[in-house]
């Protein structure tokens, strides 16, 4: 069976002056059809590049990319037949037109008959609730809209593979979940249908994708399912403490060489002041924690175990946070 | 179905959809009626005050409105079609419009048809101030020739717009510099403001190198000299011909300018 997508030792070097930068570092992926795909990532990491590259928007400068077993390179406009691209905090389209006027337009260049463009529309409306703002000028809608607005573009065609560029980000929580929620009714209603997704939040790839991707500075470091990623740090004991009368820096720099920690991440709760730490243990247990803490002149304000998350897999994999 | 029929119809298709965009946002907004309208009237008004006061002949008038309203059309191809693959790309718009697949060629004849059919007004609207303020006369003998010699005139003009555009799309910001470059030069070579035969011999040579300049020329011959249409082959054939040849390079142009974008990452890279 053709793969939705697949990429064979993929790189894409950039020209900054005198340097070259590494977008993408002979990168191989295998994405099965009927299945939410997502590639997760740290902002640079090389997630929209593979993207643009896949949607023929840029060609790669070394290696192969196919999609549905077009060459991205060599096959560009059978490839642009059967795939899409949202991208998202992007609101493609002319401000001066109805959302309803830009989705028409896009449905003409996706070579949909005149009056089939308007049913289409239609029947968008009606699966992503965008009656409300469909004649609204596209410059005077809100972000949760523009959302709505731009994935309705994306499946104007019903693409077999749609790629979405963190489709979520800017999103409230609510707004987000009911586009993850559309998202995964999208490809649980057709098994043909293969999402593509880029993001940067460890949640979102965790509740949506079926595989995903682990990338980071141009390289793909793993590949599995949530459950087969997080496995990887199965070993592991993970630790959520909160921590008062200790900075962030202080903490890192006393943990930098404890042989019983695999990694931990932190953040200051801009309320309390307090910090938050994730500790990746393999030996050891949570009173090598309390000691730490107390030893730096801190207090532990609470401390439990907690399940381990994507966040964990790449903090193990990387040694760095996310 | 074939693929260059389907090419064809997929062109055809963003084309209509591009103008109506290019129809409809224009003209939401009354202020175009500012922009587009009064403020060239006044730059005409300047130059036919000049010549009714030099006492320049009548034919003289008609020759500046036409002039003027033709210039509009220069003014859009080189501001309004040339620019667009660059605020395209700008607002997003640009990869969305790639990865749909619909040819690029089709969303600038859209451009262009929106352009030519808003510009079309404008010029209009331009004349028949300038009849009714001005007293300018036309022979409405000289109106079918008038009417083929404008329509050859576009053709040639926009498809110069079009590698217009593909500098833009390649070079963004440096294309304004090529519009600059064309805009000037061709206020005074196309003599929009004068019959081009008050050039030297050798000035009027390279001025018929320009669509422009033959056209504006044909167009007065028609509307103010009353010249029949046998009168024009001249003109019609190296319209015709400038029509073809700009048409060829300009797809030629574009197709290579996608490709060199695609490989060195200016279809996304809004930065260049």
């Amino acid at each position: 069976m053709v793969l939705a997508i697949e990429t064979r030792g993929l790189t894409r070097v950039f020209e900054r002056g005198d340097r070259l930068v590494y977008a993408l570092d002979d990168v191989s992926i295998r994405v099965p059809r009927g299945v939410i795909y997502g590639l997760l990532g740290p902002n640079g990491a090389g997630k929209t590049t593979l993207i643009r590259i896949l949607a023929t928007l840029l060609l790669p400068t070394r290696g192969e990319a196919f999609v549905l077993g077009f060459d991205v390179v060599r096959e560009a406009d059978r490839v642009r037949r059967v795939i899409n691209l949202v991208s998202g905090g992007e609101k493609a389209g002319y401000g001066i037109l109805t959302v309803r006027e830009n989705l028409w337009f896009y449905s003409q260049l996706y070579g949909l008959g005149f009056s089939e463009g308007w049913r289409r529309i239609r029947e968008l409306a009606d699966l992503l609730d965008m009656h409300d703002f469909l004649d609204v000028r596209l410059n005077r809608i809100s972000t949760g809209m523009a959302q709505k607005y731009s994935l309705a573009r994306g499946l104007l065609n019903d693409p077999l593979v749609l790629f979405l560029d963190e489709p979520t980000i800017g999103l409230d929580v609510g707004a987000a979940r009911y586009i993850r929620g559309v998202i995964r009714r999208w490809v649980d209603e057709d098994r043909d249908r293969t999402i593509f997704l880029t993001t940067h939040y460890m949640g979102e790839a965790e509740e949506l994708c079926d595989l995903i991707s682990i990338i980071h500075r141009g390289r793909i470091i793993a590949t599995g399912t949530p459950s087969k990623l997080k496995s990887m740090v199965s070993k592991e004991v993970v630790y959520k403490v909160e921590v008062k009368g200790v900075s962030e820096d202080s903490l890192k720099m006393a943990c930098s060489d404890l042989d019983w920690l695999v990694g931990l991440s932190s953040k200051t709760d801009v309320e309390s002041g307090n910090v938050v730490v994730r500790f990746i243990m393999r030996d050891g247990d949570a009173s090598d924690i309390i000691r730490l803490i107390e030893g730096l002149g801190g207090e532990v304000v609470s401390i439990s175990k907690v399940e381990p998350s994507l966040e964990d897999v790449f903090l193990k994999l990387v040694g760095e946070e996310f | 179905m074939s693929g260059l029929k389907s090419n064809v119809i997929r062109g055809f298709k963003a084309a209509i959809a591009r103008s109506y965009v290019r129809v409809k946002g224009g003209n939401r907004e009354p202020s175009w009626l500012v922009w587009e309208v009064f403020l060239p009237l006044l730059m005409i008004s300047s130059v036919v005050y000049t010549y009714q006061n030099l006492n320049a002949p009548r034919e003289f008038v008609g020759f500046v409105i036409l002039g003027g309203a033709m210039m509009s059309f220069w003014f859009n191809v080189l501001w309004g079609m040339g620019s667009v693959m660059y605020w395209e790309r700008e607002r997003g718009n640009l990869e969305i419009f790639i990865v749909t697949g619909a040819p690029l060629y089709g969303l600038l004849l859209g451009m262009a048809l929106g352009g030519m059919l808003n510009t079309t007004i404008r010029a209009l609207a331009i004349i028949l101030i300038g009849v009714f303020v001005f007293n300018a006369y036309f022979n409405p003998v000289g109106i079918p020739g008038a009417i083929l010699i404008f329509i050859l005139t576009l053709a040639a003009l926009y498809s110069l717009g079009l590698s217009l555009a593909s500098i833009y799309l390649m070079y963004a910001r440096s294309g304004w510099r090529a519009s600059e470059l064309l805009s000037e030069p061709m206020m005074f070579i196309s003599g929009m403001y004068y019959p081009i035969t008050v050039f030297p011999f050798l000035l009027q040579l390279i001025a018929s190198l320009f669509p422009l300049a033959i056209g504006i020329d044909g167009i007065r011959r028609c509307l103010v000299l009353g010249s029949s249409i046998n009168s024009l082959i001249w003109h019609i054939t190296m319209l015709v011909i400038m029509t073809v040849v700009l048409l060829w390079i300009g797809l030629k142009i574009l197709r290579y300018m996608e490709m060199r974008a695609r490989r060195e990452g200016r279809l996304i890279l809004r930065w260049i």
